[in-house]
């Protein structure tokens, strides 16, 4: 069971925009339980207004919502040059709808029905990733580079390079790279990854880590059946070569 | 053979025995012109020299010998004929010829006694065919006169003949023969030109009648090839409203033939729809509530977990109820797990679904989804084995799979597998490859399943657990299709069951 965290710092501030009472009520009272500040709002439309009032730490979005939808919500926000972390929720399983959520900006999704334990769980990973980024933000831009043979990972630029080209990697590809560059010879499972990488671990989504570990290695390895840093163990899981 | 080419024979073998029947019949005729002229002829003769020696008879009796020299005589007026004396029974007493007769030798005397009939009779156009003795032949235009042996007794009736046989070597031998004649050169130009006109002009008319049915054909080609709607592209246009030939009406047919078939199918494909939209909007609608329900149940329990029960109810009251709200969790937790396979179901069975593939190693899926699965296998002491072809330097066997729902097949059978096999059991995966495919299959040591029930494992909303809600398995089919593969179950009650998944491999 979770205990609402006391927080010496002010705590984080949550948006909530959901259009059906009984869930947008259940959303605020186990948020606020959890130690958030939690402003809830009925539409899209009302949603941009409270971000463009007082902006929030993440925000919690109804992809199916009358007026302003949630998709048109990250579209607004984002055309603003906002990086708010946004957890879009679906009535809506098509994988189109996911796909599209994550490229025009949602940070992460869950389908209804989901289970606020897990939500909760999101919420956490979210705001820890944010952190991250915003950490590795500050950090010096004359940093050097993490350096694995011909493959050249910049942590506070978030940048690589293969044999001195550039790769362009999604947030989560490099977050996973540089979790494995900074443990090469470590064996990780596909639940630890999630864990560590995705800020979560919840049964049903390990294939995630497949597909991010295939696209890494083709992006990054001469031969991806025979890949030179991201190895299989197997009965084990992953590792970075050593 | 096309019905064109099988007319268009038609006519020209038709105009081919037409031109040849005339070319005979012109032949015969000119022929029967020839011999009649040569009848009246060579009868008009010997007419002349019976009434100028009627005792021919009684000149053959009375000189045997010189009777010849005194046919030969006659012939001088008559040249390329032969004369013969003929007793009653037709035997040849006397020759003009040069050759020897066989003593004895017999005229058939049909012939000439139909000669005798036609004599002096120049109102009928006819001739008369017999023997001819000296050369053998039957087919010789004739002519003959009764003869009486006037001397002895003038009443008597006929006591011979004489016989002429001509035998103009000017008389074409043949019918075929006439071809060589001046006239029928021209005469055959012009028939097999007119055949050649007539069979020309045949196959253009028979090419426009026959050209709607060609181009219905091609249509209905089209249909059976490749359905209703390519032979809509191909048709041929509607008929006029009215009138028309059997073509006309056969095209109307056709057409009316299609469109009844494309509303057909138009409704087919509506009811098709609504039924898709139906389960998807349902399991859309359920959603909300789900969440709303399991939401509220959590926030219950977490509370109650939390807070003190108050004075009135007692820690055992609590707990009790706890363990309510836990068993409602636990049946929207199964209900929400139902709507999900509801509507991932209805959303795979969308005809516009599309995979979105990359090429993987099937075997690393497979070593992932034993990690995954063991630590539940374990707690249910169940052993979870897994073998494929990645070892060594054998290529591994690779195929173009959606990640996502290819694991969540894979997962739907261990899911299976590990409901029906009890503590101490097995279950053996494996991904080989095979020729062109890669056969991956997930095999327990389970009760197993009658032969006849193995076959409906697939079908949707089948189901032989409690619980279940038989859509598991008609997933793993339709994330099976949609890869190009086929998947089949096996096995035999008390020796477990396989599924076997087979997929194009690639690389």
């Amino acid at each position: 069971m979770m205990r609402p965290s006391r927080m010496p710092a002010a705590p984080r501030r949550i948006l909530v925009a959901e259009d059906q009472a009984d869930i947008r009520d259940l959303l605020v009272m186990n948020l606020q339980q959890s130690g958030y500040a939690v402003q809830a709002v009925n539409d899209g439309a009302a949603a941009l207004a409270a971000e463009a009032a007082e902006p929030s730490d993440l925000l919690v979005l109804d992809l199916m919502m009358p007026g302003l939808d949630g998709l048109e919500v990250c579209k607004g926000l984002r055309a603003r040059e906002r990086d708010t972390p946004i957890l879009m929720l679906t009535a809506k399983s098509t994988e189109l709808d996911r796909v599209l959520g994550l490229e025009l900006g949602a940070d992460d999704y869950l389908t209804k029905p989901f289970s606020m334990a897990e939500l909760l769980a999101r919420v956490k990973a979210l705001l820890r990733r944010a952190d991250m980024r915003e950490a590795a933000l500050t950090a010096s831009a004359s940093e050097r580079p993490l350096v694995h043979g011909a493959l050249q990972i910049w942590p506070a630029k978030r940048s690589v390079a293969v044999r001195g080209a550039a790769v362009d990697l999604t947030a989560l590809e490099f977050e996973l790279l540089l979790h494995f560059a900074t443990h090469p010879g470590r064996v990780f499972s596909r639940g630890q990854l999630l864990d560590a990488v995705w800020g979560y671990s919840h049964d049903g989504y390990e294939h995630t880590v497949t597909t991010h570990i295939n696209r890494l290695r083709a992006k990054l390895e001469q031969d991806p059946l025979r890949p030179e840093w991201v190895l299989t163990v197997r009965g084990a899981g992953y590792k970075f070569r050593e | 053979m096309t019905v064109r080419a099988r007319l268009a024979l038609t006519v020209l073998l038709t105009s081919l025995a037409t031109a040849l029947a005339l070319i005979f019949t012109v032949a015969t005729a000119f022929q029967r012109f020839e011999h009649e002229r040569t009848w009246e002829r060579a009868d008009g003769f010997i007419g002349r020299v019976v009434a100028t020696h009627p005792d021919l008879l009684d000149l053959h009796r009375g000189d045997p010998v010189g009777f010849t020299g005194f046919l030969r005589n006659l012939l001088l007026f008559e040249p390329g004929s032969q004369l013969y004396l003929l007793d009653m029974d037709g035997t040849v007493l006397a020759s003009s010829g040069v050759m020897p007769l066989a003593p004895g030798f017999q005229v058939t005397l049909g012939p000439v006694k139909e000669a005798v009939m036609l004599a002096g009779d120049r109102a009928r156009a006819a001739y008369v065919m017999g023997d001819d003795p000296e050369y053998m032949r039957e087919d010789t235009v004739i002519a003959a006169r009764a003869l009486q042996a006037t001397v002895i007794r003038p009443t008597d009736e006929v006591a011979g003949y004489l016989y002429l046989v001509s035998q103009k070597p000017t008389l074409p031998a043949g019918r075929l023969a006439l071809m060589r004649s001046s006239v029928a050169g021209p005469a055959l130009a012009g028939v097999a030109a007119l055949v050649l006109a007539g069979a020309l002009i045949a196959i253009w008319i028979i090419g426009t009648v026959t050209r709607p049915l060609r181009e219905l054909s091609d249509a209905v080609d089209a249909a059976s090839r490749d359905g209703f709607e390519a032979a809509e592209r191909v048709k041929p246009p509607p008929p006029p409203r009215r009138g028309g030939d059997e073509f006309a009406r056969l095209r109307a047919g056709f057409h009316a033939m299609l469109a009844r078939l494309h509303a057909q199918w138009d409704r087919l494909r509506r009811l098709d729809q609504f039924r898709r939209e139906g389960v998807s909007n349902l399991s859309h609608d359920l959603r909300s509530p789900l969440t709303a329900t399991t939401a509220g149940l959590e926030t219950l329990a977490r509370r109650w977990a939390s807070d003190p029960p108050d004075g009135r109810s007692g820690p055992d009251a609590r707990a009790e109820d706890l363990a309510l709200v836990q068993m409602a969790l636990r049946n929207t937790a199964h209900a929400a797990a139902m709507v999900r396979a509801l509507a991932d179901f209805a959303l795979l069975d969308e005809p516009s679904y599309r995979l979105q593939t990359t090429p993987m190693s099937v075997g690393e899926l497979l070593d992932d989804i034993v990690l995954r699965f063991a630590s539940r296998a374990a707690q249910q002491e169940v052993a979870l084995q897994c073998t494929h072809d990645d070892e060594g330097d054998a290529a591994p066997p690779m195929a173009a799979l959606d990640i996502e729902l290819f694991e969540r097949a894979l997962a739907n059978l261990l899911d299976n597998a590990l409901q029906a096999t009890p503590a101490g059991g097995r279950i053996e995966l494996r991904a080989v490859r095979e020729a062109a495919t890669v056969v991956v299959s997930v095999r327990d040591t389970g009760a197993g399943i009658p032969a006849a029930e193995l076959p409906l494992l697939f079908e949707r909303f089948y189901h032989r657990r409690e619980g279940g809600h038989g859509l598991g398995l008609a997933i793993v089919r339709r994330i099976v299709d949609l890869h190009g593969g086929e998947v089949s179950a096996h096995g035999a009650p008390a020796q477990g069951t396989e599924i076997r998944i087979r997929l194009p491999a690639v690389g």
